[in-house]
């Protein structure tokens, strides 16, 4: 990006940021319930780097991470494992989108947070629920697009690879997935946004560690400024986990590499 | 005066490539029973180049179609050397009208996507298709997506992908229609090089006139809805064949006269 760019994506989060420098110097929002950038700065700090006698939080970060990660990612994992096999399945075979089309639109039309007691019962508090609820998010969006994608490969394709001297099975490898991998690659991306979203909800069930875990920990003790901090981390590492997906993916696929 | 001759005296004691015999395909839309072809019978001798023409909707593609494997007929024989035609084979290669290069592939590799399956050493598979980019004229875009192509580079693409894989029977679906005057002529001076050189057989689907008395020794006309062959005319005139001559254009004249009534 040229530098002028770089200025105009600033622009919001900087105007933000003064804002709410503006807010708390003013005395307009009480540090109760608005701590000072300054102070969610410190406390951030001290949750990243501090070693564990500075506080309740110090130098919780990386234990919390790793454990958000895991659980983010193994649902992740799901989502995609199930959802661009069925997607394109129910995009290509007739028989396959009647079996699984219904149920699908069924069970997405159940809000997310209408799992959660059930996860509960099922899988009792800890990371099995938190997977369970990030990949049943995230399935949705990554079995949607995959689905769209294949069902909008053109016959020419086929014909010209089958031409070409590919095997139908061949052509699944050969023609369907690099046509189909803008829309995969839009699933995948919607799909992570989701799953840390879920993440959130799935910790809120009281496991003891995890960036969600910290939020609503730190809620309950009235740390407002642990609870920015949180939120900051986590809009940080879902954007820097949405660019490592779009890289690795480029970086596997030429069909992701050459087309937009 | 008689014309040094290329059409009928040259390629009749050829032996059949492609038999067409009694032909007929219908489709059905919406319940109803829609005849495209019927009984048609046609027959390409080695080294051909026939074009078929005729009226938008008469069914020279679904003829093509047939002819590549894509679609089954309803009814009647179709055969590529005395075998019977039930699907897409390398002894096939089809040129569509529309693009259908692979995206997320360069030109080399779009060219050497019909050899993936056939097991080459990879050095002489990338001679291969040099060889076959310096044919059609790309020696210098070899490494561009098709995105970056003009109509006219990337029908050459299609055709190079094709020609790679030596098929015997080449099928045009009408390939040069979206190019304009000046990239139609040099493509169709490309294909005439490519008959002298490989003696390529070629069944070509156009619905220009011109077009088909430049390129064919032999020029099909599809009843405007019939679907059975009107008349056939062997163009016997020398190439490079001038527009402009008299005979040329009495042939085109005869072909316009058929494809009216
Ligand atoms: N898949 C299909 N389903 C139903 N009808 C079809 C189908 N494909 C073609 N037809 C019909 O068959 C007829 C012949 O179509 P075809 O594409 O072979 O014509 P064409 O001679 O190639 O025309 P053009 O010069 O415009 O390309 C048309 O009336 C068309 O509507
Ligand atoms: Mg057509």
């Amino acid at each position: 990006m040229a530098g002028k760019e770089v200025l105009q994506s600033l622009l919001l989060p900087l105007a933000a940021l003064s804002l709410w420098f503006g807010l708390s110097a003013s005395g307009l929002a009480p540090g109760y319930l608005l701590p000072s950038p300054a102070t969610v700065f410190d406390s951030g700090l001290n949750y990243i780097f501090g070693s564990p006698g500075d506080g309740p939080y110090a130098g919780r970060f990386a234990g919390d991470l790793a454990a958000s990660l895991v659980r983010v990612l193994l649902g992740f994992a799901i989502a995609a494992g199930l959802g661009i096999p069925l997607g394109i399945c129910s995009g290509r075979l007739a028989l396959v989108n009647r079996l699984v089309a219904s149920s699908v639109a069924g069970l997405r039309a159940v809000p997310g947070i209408c799992w959660l007691p059930l996860a509960l019962i099922w899988f009792g508090i800890g990371i099995k629920t938190t997977v369970f609820l990030v990949a049943l998010a995230a399935f949705f969006p990554i079995y949607q697009n995959a689905l769209t994608g294949a069902r909008l490969v053109a016959p020419i394709y086929y014909q010209a690879g089958a031409m070409l001297g590919v095997s139908r099975l061949r052509g699944v490898f050969a023609i369907l997935l690099p046509m189909a991998m803008p829309n995969i690659i839009t699933g995948l991306r919607l799909g992570m946004g989701i799953a840390w979203a879920y993440l959130v909800l799935g910790e809120l069930t009281g496991v003891p560690d995890g960036l969600g875990a910290v939020i609503i920990d730190a809620r309950m003790l009235g740390q407002t400024d642990i609870i920015l901090v949180g939120i900051i981390l986590i809009a940080v590492i879902g954007r820097v986990c949405d660019r490592l997906l779009v890289a690795g993916l480029r970086l596997l696929f030429k069909s992701a590499r050459r087309q937009r | 005066m008689i014309p040094a001759t290329h059409g009928e005296l040259e390629t009749a004691g050829r032996p059949v490539i492609l038999e067409i015999t009694g032909l007929s395909h219908h489709f059905v839309h919406d319940g109803a029973v829609v005849p495209v072809l019927r009984e048609l019978t046609l027959t390409v001798r080695e080294g051909e180049l026939v074009c078929l023409i005729g009226r938008s909707g008469c069914g020279k593609s679904t003829l093509l179609k047939i002819v590549a494997g894509f679609l089954a007929p309803t009814a009647g024989r179709c055969r590529l050397d005395g075998r019977p035609i039930q699907r897409p084979g390398p002894d096939r290669g089809v040129v569509f009208q529309e693009d259908a290069l692979f995206p997320w592939l360069t030109v080399r590799e779009n060219i050497g996507f019909g050899l993936t399956g056939q097991h080459w050493p990879r050095q002489q598979r990338q001679r291969e298709v040099d060889r076959i980019l310096d044919l059609v004229g790309l020696q210098d875009c070899g490494d561009y997506l098709p995105q970056a192509l003009s109509g006219g580079m990337k029908q050459r693409v299609a055709l190079a992908r094709v020609l790679i894989r030596f098929p015997r029977l080449l099928l045009m679906d009408e390939p040069f229609g979206a190019l304009d005057a000046q990239a139609r002529e040099e493509m169709q001076e490309l294909l005439l090089d490519l008959v002298r050189r490989r003696r390529q057989t070629i069944l070509f689907v156009t619905h220009d006139v011109q077009e088909a008395v430049v390129i064919a020794d032999r020029v099909v006309v599809l009843e405007r809805n019939g679907g059975r062959i009107r008349e056939e005319l062997t163009i016997d005139l020398a190439r490079p064949r001038d527009r402009g001559d008299g005979r040329f254009q009495a042939c085109c004249s005869r072909l316009r006269q058929w494809l009216r009534t």
